[in-house]
């Protein structure tokens, strides 16, 4: 007699599996999960590494520090002389009362130590942030040529090289960030694998006795694939909230701790981190107990 | 109906475990394989399942013919069988009842039969009261006596028990032995592979007595030689 099974049955099946055999269960669940955890963890480190190199690379950026005792007419001086040369995007002026008030800020607990200095005793100088144009190298070195012959101008800080050095070693950084990471994911997935076998090798005698009543492949093989795919859920949603909480407070840290670096906001990863976790954790549970099977199967 | 015609079984490592073996069984018989270890009992069996395929010759069960039989057929060919192990096989994980409704379960059966059926079945076997039982707290006799009942969940044509008394006190043994001649008083072939010469002796049914992969005797109202 052949007939169609329902899913329910099926799932009725593989919840008993599941929780008849509870430590091998669980033991599939944490190990899923935590190869999920290294996987997601190093994903994003490599995803924010990125995004800081490109940042890096990306910096036109020059900043220029006037002398210190320049008066008002003298200070627009200067600023009209840097928005007269060619390479120049925009000018962004900075006075020294505006960069007393970012150093304490920036100095958070530590702002006290900066009380006593006043506009009046302010020992900063004002200063411009330029953006410039072209980014090729002759254009940038003439800039910044132009820029220390300007009269009041005591000091340039450029990143170019730095900036230039850094995009010229990117792809090779991240080549082998990338290969550390198709090396973790062969190796995560190696032990899902095994796991599941093991989790299917105690129960090598339910599935020959099964064959013994008649039971077909498809019957014996469908539990399997539901308890694959709950034990790779649930150790999906838990890397997701455990991966989430520690993604969280890493990201304030970095807000208040390392201002200077760049950390991709939650709201941009999670979405990734869901899809990501569900689909490697699904699939490895899947193909896990079906691999698994395959060898009890044979008639 | 059972025919082994000419049936020889050899293994890759130049072991031959059945030699040319011809034997008829009709329905509603009941038949002792007997023979000491090595004797070719164990490979008659596998091939009986389908678990293995005969290297030669024809095996004809029913209305199958298992030489030429398909992958995908041999489940259901095993639907028309009832198998009784030595070391019962029970999921460990279900409970008796659940044990029993699971056979009904592989061949579709619906579920107001299968909790209908399954209390009934157990109920000759003497396990009424044991439904919720999970194997582990049952005495050996009572788990074969569970195994029995899968056996019979889909009131198969016929049994074959491979050396069902080897793990039970004999007068567990008796008990099981009366279950299949009851068995067999139904009308359902029973095939009973065993050494226990006691049993076969008592018993006085037919006897097949291998030896070195050949029938040297087949007798009916026989003893164990």
């Amino acid at each position: 007699m052949k007939r169609r099974y329902s899913i329910r049955f099926f799932l009725e099946q593989a919840f008993k599996g599941l929780t008849r055999n509870s430590v091998m269960s669980v033991a599939s669940i944490a190990v899923l999960m935590s190869c999920l955890i290294v996987l997601g963890s190093f994903s994003l480190l490599i995803m924010n590494i990125n995004v800081n190199l490109d940042k890096i690379a990306e910096l036109n950026e020059i900043m220029v520090y006037c002398e210190y005792d320049l008066t008002e007419e003298q200070i627009v001086e200067v600023e009209n002389n840097i928005k007269g040369l060619d390479n120049v995007g925009t000018v962004t002026r900075i006075t020294k009362d505006e960069s007393l008030q970012t150093m304490k800020e920036e100095s958070g607990e530590y702002a006290d130590l900066y009380s006593d200095i006043t506009a009046e005793n302010n020992p900063l100088c004002d200063s411009f942030e330029i953006v410039y144009k072209d980014l090729d190298e002759t254009a940038v070195f003439n800039l910044e040529a132009e820029l220390r012959n300007i009269t009041g101008v005591r000091k340039i800080n450029s990143v170019y090289k730095v900036a230039k050095t850094i995009d010229s070693l990117k792809s090779g950084i991240m080549l082998v960030f990338i290969w550390f990471l198709v090396i973790l994911f062969v190796v995560s997935i190696f032990v899902i694998i095994n796991t599941i076998k093991l989790a299917v090798y105690s129960r090598k005698n339910e599935i020959t006795v099964m064959r013994y009543v008649g039971a077909t492949n498809g019957f014996i093989t469908y539990p399997f694939i539901f308890e694959g795919v709950i034990i790779g859920g649930a150790a999906s949603a838990l890397a997701f909230a455990i991966q989430s909480y520690i993604y969280v407070y890493i990201e304030k840290m970095a807000a208040t701790d390392m201002q200077m670096i760049t950390v991709l906001t939650y709201k941009e990863i999670w979405p990734l981190l869901v899809a990501g976790f569900l689909i490697i954790g699904i699939l490895t549970g899947v193909i896990g107990s079906v691999a698994s099977l395959r060898k009890y199967l044979k008639s | 109906m059972i025919d082994f015609k000419n049936v020889k079984k050899h293994y890759s490592n130049g072991t031959i475990a059945l030699d040319g073996v011809d034997l008829h069984i009709d329905d509603g018989e009941f038949v002792f394989i007997v023979g000491h270890s090595g004797a070719g009992k164990t490979t008659m069996m596998k091939l009986l399942l389908r678990e293995e395929a005969a290297t030669s010759g024809t095996i004809t069960v029913g209305d199958y013919e298992l030489t030429g039989i398909k992958n995908n057929q041999i489940p259901y060919y095993r639907r028309n069988l009832g198998v009784v192990f030595q070391d019962f096989r029970l999921f460990p994980n279900k409970t008796v009842y659940e044990n029993v409704a699971f056979a009904m379960q592989v061949v579709g059966t619906p579920r107001a039969m299968i909790k209908r059926r399954v209390p009934a079945i157990l109920t000759t076997v003497n396990l009424a009261d044991k439904l919720q039982c999970f194997p582990r707290e049952l005495s050996g006799g009572e788990q074969q006596r569970v195994a029995l009942a899968r056996a019979l969940a889909n009131n198969p044509k016929m049994i074959i028990a491979d050396e069902p008394t080897g793990n039970i006190d004999p007068k567990m043994s008796i008990e099981i032995m009366n279950l299949l001649m009851k068995i067999n008083k139904l009308g359902k072939t029973v095939i009973v592979v065993t050494h226990e010469k006691n049993l076969v002796d008592y018993y006085k049914q037919r006897v097949v007595v291998l030896n070195d992969g050949k029938i040297v005797e087949d007798r009916i109202g026989g003893m164990f030689q």
